[in-house]
């Protein structure tokens, strides 16, 4: 049975420009890459180089512990220098300063390649663990901690290939070229986790890909199920991907695994399944570098810490004056005013929207009371309501509508047609509402 | 970089509509109504619509400049608001009747409160309504395809199909024609299918929901389809209620109005629902034909209600969440409800702190906030008593006490009369006339002749059989005590029982009285022209036009 979501806005794609472009090496290695101790969520990582020393590609360079994941060298070459480098979450993080030789030599000490059937739970966690994977559409948990939660209290497990940022088609094209590594992935972590159903979500702007992964289907005897839902943002959102596939809701605060669910990223997938069968750390991932001023827009296979100038070098450079350069997609990404900082292993995209492209610049007006943004909030929230009492500052009236619940997928502010900044008065709303309950 | 724009927050895209483009959709949604009303009702259609629209922006202008306010003509909902309300008015109103009606919805109803946005009624609604409340200005229809002049328009009745639905018939225009626009009405009311076209241009530019007008005209359907009124098929019948009369536009362009409606979708879908049962209503039961106005109207002032029940269900929190936890608070609460024994112990009086004292306070503030309201209720209460003692009602009474007792002169077996909705050439009015046991027994005809000294307007009664029961002269100009002669009792009850062609002399004639000759002439031709309006009256349509009495 097909459920849906409630809410969502339809953004111009604009995937044209790269969905039909293969994932390319980069053809110029960058010269340095910048590693962060800090990828996922957690405490950074130790460093376990010191300046000089020659490393490898997938030598582990910074341990994790905990919720934090561990980073691996993502190119053959010289430790340069641990310091303090500008990071895409903002502000600036002790990295790893890597030069690189251009040999690409691969570290003599990777583990070996399992045998599918070998696999067991203990051996997943400790080679995902190992291999420094983490959530790669944008949550940056820690996948290890996230499947060790997941163990045998889950029925479904969801491989979300929604991809329904507009621009990034970086899920796209792995899905199209590494169906097969893809399926076998979640094949195998079904089995692990103990989940009876393994169901591949994608959208309907996909459709290529969604028949290379029938056709697979067809010859494989796996048992994983293919979704192709009707393209609406935010599809792709960890909440409402759950709801669309199984029809549960996942509670206020909680996560997928409260409703046996567990969702993880095709590119995690796949880098789960490098992991496992070719003892391959994650040093690499898919980026999309796109947008109207950007000369050739194409999908590129980048080491984990190329500096951004990189990309877009790679990419052409840019065709016109950007306007705005952002990490991600526009609905959800983050403005990078520096473009030296790092692909890190959440980057799926790198952005550079022309002025037409942007939201118009037009002035916020009063609200008129549409009630578009309580119809496009997949969250159920009223944002109209809750921008009023922030700024009439009726801090009674907030908890009675959850803003806390948001999750900032842009919605409301993109379909308002006052321009009113509702994610951010929603944001506010929170940390009003934190603030009240902690002074109570 | 600009850095102002480089720091705002996620999204980065917004969808390219704004609010004028919205308003601008609405407007551009209202071309083939207001092409269609120029088409049946003539270019006095455009010069209405300007005069609105001009007096729509220009009372917005005023009023934002001399309070110091922005300017607010580029949102163009000033203009939506001047449109509208020219569509809602008939085309046969005067050129000042939309600049008052633009008075009250710009400066009243939406400035007062805070200018766009913050207004809690339709202002073009609202302006429509207090317009309506004055019923000369509003009532007189004309028929679409008779192209009206620009200058001067006589005062024109025709029909609308609400009349007929009103008085539980169905109108004589087929689905067909109602639907591509042979009916009267107002000017953008005429053509459901424009109407149709503007509403789905509407939903697609996502400009409004959908579940407004589809709650809306599907209650208005559902009733329809399962209270028909006897003798007419259900399907039929919705089909007239649907395309009849304001509830398109209404449901449409009134309802849908963002300000004015709910914000929450399902507050949205209780809005067009309420809008749909309240328009029914008030279709059946009330005094007027129509009901869209103030069902929306009514419906505009439920909004904060239908906004909170509406409220979405918190995400992930389980169906009936809100309705377990109030119950279980409810529940809660009822437990902790315990008899106590009331402390009978009064301490001395200090300070003015009686036992109890503080509890008075209270109460007594919300005493003087009740009596207070109580006292507006009362006195709004006297005043409309006052309004209705003093005018309508005695005119009323002594309006339906002078029909009583003519009809008793020209028609003495009948009980009572009532208006029927059909018109010939040369009556003023044609009245039915029944018995006691609601039969019909004759028609009274209101006619006119020339006598001497002018008009002579005289009441004539002709039972079925097409005998004269009565003639009863109402108004003359003829001399007294000479032409007068001829309309003694005496001389008019001659004229009882005759039928056929009444001639002045030979078989089956009146003599004329002596010294009266040409006021005797022209009340035979009077009652010899009521004659032969009953026997050509054609209930089943023919060549008769409906007069439209009130709406």
């Amino acid at each position: 049975m097909r459920h849906f979501f409630f809410g969502g806005v339809n953004p111009a794609p604009h995937k044209e420009s790269t969905r039909r472009k293969p994932i390319a090496r980069m053809e110029r290695q960058p010269s340095q890459v910048v590693i962060p101790l800090v990828m996922s969520t957690g405490a950074a990582a130790t460093p376990a180089v010191k300046p000089g020393d020659r490393v490898a590609i997938g030598q582990p360079i910074a341990l994790g512990q905990g919720l934090s994941a561990s980073a691996h060298a993502s190119v053959s070459g010289r430790v340069a220098a641990i310091e303090e480098r500008p990071h895409p979450w903002g502000g600036v993080c002790e990295a790893i300063l890597l030069e690189n030789d251009g040999r690409n030599t691969p570290w003599s000490g990777r583990p070996e390649p399992l045998d599918p059937t070998q696999v067991t739970r203990e051996l997943l966690l400790a080679r995902v663990r190992e291999a420094g994977i983490t959530g790669m559409g944008g949550g940056a948990y820690s996948t290890a901690e996230k499947l060790r939660q997941a163990a045998g209290r889950v029925d479904t497990l969801i491989v979300n290939a929604a991809e329904c940022e507009p621009y990034i088609t970086a899920d796209h094209r792995l899905l199209l070229e590494r169906s097969d590594k893809i399926l076998q992935g979640a094949q195998t972590l079904a089995r692990a986790l103990g989940a009876q159903r393994a169901v591949l979500v994608t959208e309907g702007d996909k459709l290529n890909a969604a028949e290379a992964v029938e056709r697979r289907l067809r010859k494989r005897s796996g048992k994983v199920e293919l979704c192709t839902i009707g393209t609406r943002y935010p599809l792709g959102a960890e909440k409402q991907v759950v709801q669309t596939v199984t029809g549960r809701e996942v509670p206020p605060g909680g996560t997928p695994l409260e409703v046996k669910c567990v969702v993880l990223n095709v590119a995690t997938v796949f880098a789960i399944q490098e992991s496992l069968f070719r003892g391959k750390a994650l040093t690499h991932r898919t980026v999309t570098v796109t947008g109207g001023a950007v000369a050739r827009p194409r999908n590129l296979w980048v080491p984990i810490g190329t500096p951004l100038r990189c990309l877009l070098e790679e990419a052409g450079g840019l065709r016109e004056k950007a306007d705005l350069i952002l990490t991600g997609g526009p609905m959800m990404g983050t403005p990078q005013p520096d473009l030296e900082v790092p692909v890190i292993k959440s980057t799926n995209g790198l952005l550079c929207l022309t002025g037409q492209e942007r939201r118009p610049a037009d002035q916020e007006s009063v609200c008129i009371r549409c009630g578009k943004c309580v119809a496009a909030c997949p969250m159920h929230l009223a944002p109209v309501f809750i921008s009023q009492a922030v700024r009439q500052n009726e801090l009674r009236k907030l908890p009675k509508l959850h803003p806390e619940d948001c999750m900032e997928c842009g919605c409301c502010s993109y379909i308002c047609p006052a321009r009113i900044p509702l994610v951010e008065l929603v944001r506010q709303a929170g940390q009003l509402l934190e603030k009240g309950g902690q002074a109570q | 970089m600009n850095s102002t724009r480089s720091l705002r927050l996620p999204p980065q895209v917004g969808q390219p509509s704004n609010t004028s483009a919205m308003m601008g959709d609405v407007l551009v949604a209202l071309l083939p109504t207001t092409a269609m009303a120029v088409f049946f009702f003539g270019f006095r259609v455009l010069v209405l619509a300007a005069v609105s629209i001009g007096s729509c922006l220009l009372f917005e202008f005023l009023y934002r400049r001399l309070t110091g306010q922005s300017d607010t003509l580029r949102d163009l909902s000033a203009c939506v608001t001047g449109l509208l309300l020219a569509l809602s008015l008939p085309a046969t109103a005067a050129y000042w009747v939309p600049i008052l009606g633009a008075a009250f919805a710009i400066l009243v109803v939406k400035q007062f409160y805070g200018g766009l946005g913050k207004n809690f009624m339709n202002p073009a609604l609202a302006g429509r309504m207090l317009l309506a409340t004055f019923p000369v200005l509003m009532t007189n229809w004309s028929r679409p395809l008779d192209r009206l002049p620009l200058l001067g328009v006589d005062a024109v009745s025709a029909a609308t199909p609400l009349s007929y639905l009103h008085a539980g018939t169905l109108p004589p225009q087929t689905p067909g024609q109602l639907f591509l626009g042979q009916q009267g009405g107002c000017m953008g009311e005429v053509s459901a299918v424009m109407l149709l076209l503007g509403g789905l241009y509407l939903i697609l530019r996502r400009v409004i929901s959908w579940r407004i007008p589809t709650a809306y005209l599907g209650t208005v359907a559902l009733l329809a389809l399962l209270l028909p009124p006897e003798g007419v098929g259900s399907m039929a019948w919705m089909t007239a209620q649907l395309l009849s009369g304001g509830l398109l536009l209404g449901a449409f362009f009134f309802a849908t109005d963002p300000t004015t409606s709910p914000v929450t979708p399902r507050g949205q879908l209780m809005f067009g629902a309420g809008c749909g049962a309240l328009t029914m209503l008030l279709r059946s039961f009330s005094s007027y034909p129509e009901g869209v106005g103030w069902a929306i109207l009514t419906m505009n002032c439920c909004v904060w209600l239908l906004d909170r029940a509406g409220m979405p269900r918190r995400f992930g929190a389980g169906r009936f969440s809100v309705l377990r936890e109030w119950l279980s608070r409810l529940r809660r609460n009822l437990a902790e409800i315990r008899f106590i024994k009331p402390n009978l112990h009064f301490t001395l009086i200090k300070g003015g702190k009686m036992p109890g004292e503080e509890h008075l306070d209270q109460i007594r503030a919300q005493a003087k906030a009740l009596s207070s309201l109580g006292a507006v209720i009362l006195a709004t209460g006297l005043v409309i008593f006052g309004v209705h003692r003093f005018t309508d009602l005695d005119t009323a009474r002594a309006e339906t006490e002078a029909q009583q007792e003519l009809l008793s002169q020209v028609m003495p077996q009948a009980a009572f009369s009532s208006e029927i909705p059909y018109r010939a050439v040369g009556a003023l009015s044609i009245q039915a006339g029944y018995s006691e046991d609601n039969e019909l027994v004759g028609y009274c005809v209101e006619v006119q002749a020339h006598g001497f000294g002018g008009v002579v307007t005289m009441e004539v009664g002709v039972d079925l059989d097409g005998r004269v029961t009565g003639v009863a002269v109402t108004d003359h100009k003829e001399t007294s005590g000479v032409g007068t002669e001829a309309m003694t009792p005496a001389a008019l009850r001659r004229y009882v029982g005759k039928s056929g062609t009444i001639r002045s002399s030979g078989a089956n004639s009146v003599d004329a009285v002596s010294g009266a000759t040409a006021t005797s002439q022209a009340i035979t031709a009077g009652v010899n022209r009521a004659l032969a309006i009953v026997a050509n009256l054609d209930l089943e349509g023919g060549d008769v036009s409906y007069v439209d009495g009130e709406v």
